[in-house]
């Protein structure tokens, strides 16, 4: 990996979210993705809000919808499973669209051990809660984050985007 | 001071507000004294989110928007604060309700408003404009300096417990969430819904 090479991914990824109307990122970082929120947290148009805890991140861009912001809640794998119970009920109950990125973790590559455990549950628990879920392994998915995005305002429900360690990396 | 005359001297009070309670006696006590059904979320199971649930609400308007907790919400989640503080928005008002039960489980006794001072976690969390209030002729008295005067603010209200069990405002979660959007819509807030309910 070169870091140009992450930072064109990241750039890319914070063009797209400006092009689709995201201009509120709340994030609490995860190691793959902190090219990503330093490049949002320095490109004007967006806000961006460093939050205490990844349930903050939720509650925030929730009652933002309200403001006709658009938002996007971005965190680490691990941090979006502590989230369950503010999606379910912020989110699910009131009908609230909100978008959500996470990173990968505990996919065949990372070598954490402390992130296998999101390997083996993750993905379950993201069906288990019928979120919808959009990968984004390789550059040519960034686009779907906008379709990702949109698609939640359709449902009135958050809408998951997972980003590989391949594609943060700037390597797919 | 007495809980029920507390709220009903904010109901009186506020009237231009947006208003966002939390889960438990705050939604239910609002509910009973007014039955708005427009300017208020009443963001019930909200789990010590409803503060930074206002503060998404206040970046987009520059109307004042008032939120609820709990103290047990408070004790959950104290770094809401940092939240809060980093946002700095002037159009945020945030008030803990210190009772020291938790009023949506039969009012159960928690020890932490007797182990912490709430008002002394905001101010280290470098809040500026911190209140207290445990009168009802204190809370009178200071009640347009929090509110009125811009700047974030956040107030501790010493209260009794409620004492008794009120219903939920019954409006189910769209409902709240419609009638909550069109109502800021179509006061000048900026357009929620993708699609307008009047088109011009």
């Amino acid at each position: 990996m070169s870091s140009s090479s992450a930072d064109a991914v990241a750039r890319r990824i914070v063009d797209v979210s400006a092009d689709c109307g995201i201009s509120l990122v709340a994030s609490l970082p995860d190691g793959w993705i902190t090219s990503l929120i330093t490049q949002y947290a320095s490109d004007a148009r967006f806000r961006h809000v460093s939050v205490n805890r990844e349930e903050s991140a939720i509650g925030l861009c929730s009652g933002a919808f309200f403001s006709g912001i658009g938002t996007f809640a971005l965190m680490g794998a691990s941090g979006f499973l502590t989230c369950i119970y503010a999606i379910t009920k912020i989110n699910y109950t009131y009908q609230i669209p909100l978008l959500i990125g996470i990173t990968l973790r505990g996919r065949p590559g990372d070598r954490a051990k402390f992130h296998q455990s999101n390997g083996l549950y993750l993905e379950s628990v993201i069906q288990a809660i019928d979120i919808p879920f959009v990968t984004i392994e390789k550059a040519d998915d960034i686009p779907r984050l906008a379709t990702a995005y949109q698609h939640s305002r359709t449902l009135s429900r958050p809408v998951v985007v997972g980003f590989t360690r391949e594609v943060l990396r700037g390597e797919a | 001071m007495n809980f029920e005359a507390c709220f009903r001297l904010l109901a009186d009070r506020l009237k231009d507000e947006i208003i966002v309670t939390s889960a438990g006696n705050s939604s239910e006590l609002w509910w009973d004294i007014t039955g708005e059904t427009e300017r208020v979320f009443y963001l019930e199971a909200s789990m010590s989110l409803a503060s930074v649930f206002a503060a998404g609400i206040a970046l987009g308007t520059k109307r004042t928007v008032v939120a609820f907790n709990g103290d047990g919400a408070f004790c959950m989640n104290p770094g809401m604060l940092i939240v809060e503080r980093q946002l700095a928005l002037p159009n945020l008002k945030h008030f803990v309700i210190a009772n020291g039960v938790y009023g949506s489980t039969n009012d159960l006794g928690h020890p932490f408003a007797e182990l912490m001072d709430y008002a002394a976690v905001a101010k280290a969390a470098g809040v500026e404009r911190v209140y207290e209030f445990s009168t009802l002729e204190g809370l009178g008295q200071g009640l347009d300096d929090m509110i009125k005067v811009p700047g974030h603010a956040f107030a501790v209200l010493h209260v009794d417990p409620l004492g008794r069990h009120l219903p939920s405002p019954p409006l189910d979660g769209p409902e709240v969430k419609f009638r909550f959007g069109r109502y800021l819509e179509r006061t000048g807030g900026a357009p929620i819904f993708d699609a307008p309910l009047h088109p011009k």
